[in-house]
């Protein structure tokens, strides 16, 4: 998720309120760091849900014996999505906590404020939120590159949506209404780029300010040129406005979203019927395997309000994937850590078994093909599996 | 047509908004010569004590999201009441601490001091209520009027409605009542006000509750269309100042109908191409200081040297 910078005084706010982590560390204890935005933009939430599963698979492993026989120890930050305050937790987990590794952040703005921490202190970072696509690349060219992620990947999850979206527009009608904020826009250029794959124009690319409450304008455009998909590329709140403005017009058109919908603002502000109608990407969802189905009940009986399951089910195999990683290097050390994670067997995850999911070249352990399209459904989040759905192949994912 | 149509009804609701602040605006300089430039700050306490006011009456913590039916007709009147005496209160506040010492003296000093008095109060909010915002449901449920095509929501109505009673309202009490004739000896000569036996400072307070509660009504009025949160405020008190300096500062029919014009431009501006529509009003304010730089309705003040 892109960062919300307009919120630069909640950093000081957020000086404020540092998270202790929730047990006091032993001597010999492997720490993992966890530096998300838990409380500030409208991201916040996967962040929070993000930091449940973190949570739960650090409870697993350490049920099992923890990792080199050493107990795993969470130490939790919340950056209330400030990049200062993120850069602030970043060095204080490396240098005073002495972290083995760190899972975050949730806004790609933050990530992308303080990647060079990391890679020169040689930590490795796995990103279970940020989906920024050229996060993990920044230093794909460096001997090591420390910087993973097991998450969602804003260019991968887009073609899913273009993908969707040509399969289903009658005559090909297809059009983009973003927000003005980096997120937004560069969505709208990754958009314009896969649909030309697709060898699709866009009928209509419509943008608003970010704190727009009303689409009107922008979407009658979008009528009158006779769009009947529309994606969006913006965050839960921009896209329950959009569809507030559409219930206003009367106009549905097919509504594609990323995977920001999966946050309750969606629902709060656009309310849980009209929430229904827009189809967004995710990379799992509670229903969509025993084992997802089995830490989504465990995670629901501790904290009934969880809001996204699917950032707590990647935080979840961050963490596996760290500790199969650890265990293989047979040493905390980071450097080692890195190059384990580039040599990993078969890890058991949430998602999936990842199988070889990093190597030298490849930093990324989800893709589009691990992903696939959800919608609410009175409250809940659930896997859709239409006609559409079901004639997209390999070939159509075009990225 | 449609289109054209939907873009006013959409403008409606915001120019009204824009109108209530700027309002405020006027009140205060006629009286003083001075305004609070911190006015955006002050839609924030104006719609988060209303909505927390409703959740702790439903036994919900202050923060946190209303279901529908929980915002009731009754507790949405209620709130906007404790809405409009807190923010009022705050009002006198924001006299004694940033307008008092400086009122009279020559310089700016006010301008920093109602900008600070602000950021002091939106940084309060923050700590109490966090940055994230609170979805707010409308008292008169999330239904879409249609009139020829073009929708438009029951609390957009309300919103419009509700700002044309109170401009009115105020608009009778400034030009019949004698606390209006107060207000309004008070601008046209303070030291001659004194004489007759009016209290100045009693009647400069007054103006600035009243700017001060207006902003605080405009808080809790948008938030069911906004949101409420600490970040709602800054960028509607920008649209309203202007809507205050096109329509002409030292008038308060003016000032409305410069929140009407601005919310309707800002909406037709946007049929064509959206990003334009700051440009289009910052070009209209700059043309109209040119043309009129007393603003459309404003009266022309001549300076004695």
């Amino acid at each position: 998720m892109n960062t919300i910078s307009r919120r630069t005084f909640a950093a000081l706010m957020a000086s404020a309120a540092v998270f202790a982590g929730p047990a006091l560390a032993q001597q010999g204890d492997i720490k993992i760091g966890y530096n998300a935005d838990q409380s500030a933009s409208g991201a916040a939430e996967l962040g929070l849900s993000g930091r449940y599963g973190f949570e739960a698979a650090i409870e697993d492993i350490n049920a099992k014996g923890g990792v080199l026989g050493r107990k795993l120890v969470a130490v939790i930050r919340d950056d209330a999505a400030a990049p200062p305050k993120s850069i602030q937790n970043m060095n204080e987990l490396i240098d005073n906590e002495k972290v083995a590794a760190v899972v975050g952040p949730t806004n790609s703005g933050n990530a992308l404020a303080w990647l060079h921490i990391p890679q020169q202190k040689k930590v490795p970072v796995i990103s279970h939120v940020a989906t920024a696509t050229d996060m993990t690349a920044r230093y794909a060219k460096e001997s090591q590159n420390y910087i993973f992620r097991v998450s969602m990947v804003d260019r991968e999850q887009l073609a899913l949506l273009s993908a969707y979206a040509v399969k289903a527009s009658k005559d090909k009608k297809i059009a983009i209404i973003a927000d003005t904020t980096g997120y937004g826009q560069s969505a709208t250029k990754d958009l314009l780029e896969i649909l030309a794959l697709h060898g699709v124009t866009p009928v209509g690319v419509e943008k608003f300010g970010p704190k727009d409450t009303d689409m009107t304008s922008q979407l009658a455009k979008l009528k009158a040129a006779g769009a009947d998909m529309v994606i969006s590329g913006s965050l839960a709140d921009a896209t329950a406005q959009v569809l507030k403005s559409m219930e206003k017009m009367d106009y549905y058109p097919g509504l594609l979203s990323t995977w920001g919908s999966i946050n309750s603002p969606l629902i709060n502000i656009a309310g849980p019927k009209l929430a229904e109608k827009t189809i967004f990407a995710a990379s799992t969802t509670a229903d969509a395997n025993p084992k997802a189905t089995a830490l989504s009940k465990r995670l629901l009986a501790k904290y009934p309000n969880m809001p996204a399951f699917v950032s707590a089910a990647q935080g979840y195999d961050a963490v596996m994937l760290i500790a199969a990683a650890i265990t293989k290097a047979g040493s905390t050390d980071g450097e080692k850590v890195a190059a384990a994670l580039e040599d990993l067997g078969a890890v058991d995850g949430i998602i999936k078994t990842y199988n070889k999911p990093y190597s030298k070249a490849n930093h990324e352990a989800l893709g589009v093909a691990d992903f696939h399209l959800a919608q609410w459904k009175d409250g809940v989040v659930v896997k859709l599996d239409n006609a559409v759905v079901k004639s997209i192949t390999a070939a159509d994912l075009k990225r | 047509m449609t289109a054209i149509l939907q873009a006013l009804a959409s403008g409606l609701a915001l120019g009204a908004i824009y109108g209530l602040i700027a309002l405020g605006f006027n009140i205060t300089y006629a009286t003083t010569k001075t305004f609070n430039f911190g006015q955006g700050a002050f839609l924030v306490p104006g719609s988060l004590v209303g909505v927390s006011l409703v959740l702790l009456s439903v036994g919900k913590p202050h923060f946190g999201n209303l279901s529908p039916a929980e915002m009731t007709f009754m507790a949405y009147t209620l709130a906007t009441v404790a809405s409009v005496v807190v923010v009022g209160l705050i009002g006198i506040a924001l006299y004694y601490c940033a307008i008092k010492p400086f009122v009279g003296a020559a310089g700016l000093n006010w301008v920093l001091s109602t900008i600070g008095f602000g950021i002091i109060l939106q940084n309060t909010a923050l700590a109490i209520w966090g940055p994230a915002s609170i979805a707010v449901p409308s008292p008169l449920g999330s239904g879409v009027y249609r009139i020829a095509g073009a929708g438009i929501r029951p609390h957009e109505v309300l919103i419009a409605a509700v700002a044309i009673a109170v401009m009115v309202g105020l608009d009778i009490v400034l030009r019949k009542t004698r606390l209006g004739k107060a207000l309004r000896a008070v601008a046209f000569n303070p030291q001659a006000a004194s004489i007759v036996g009016i209290n100045v400072e009693r009647i400069v307070i007054i103006a600035f509750v009243i700017s001060s509660a207006l902003a605080g009504l405009a808080g809790i009025l948008i938030a069911p269309v906004t949101t409420a949160s600490v970040f709602i405020g800054l960028g509607v008190a920008l649209k309203a100042f202007s809507a205050a300096i096109v329509g002409g500062l030292t008038n308060p029919r003016g000032c409305m109908a410069g929140g009407f014009l601005l919310g309707i431009i800002e909406a037709l501006v946007g049929l064509w191409r959206a990003e334009f529509r700051e440009i289009a009003i910052f070009l209209l304010i700059i043309i109209v200081l040119v043309i009129r730089p007393a603003g459309l309705f404003g009266t022309k003040t001549v300076e004695k040297i």
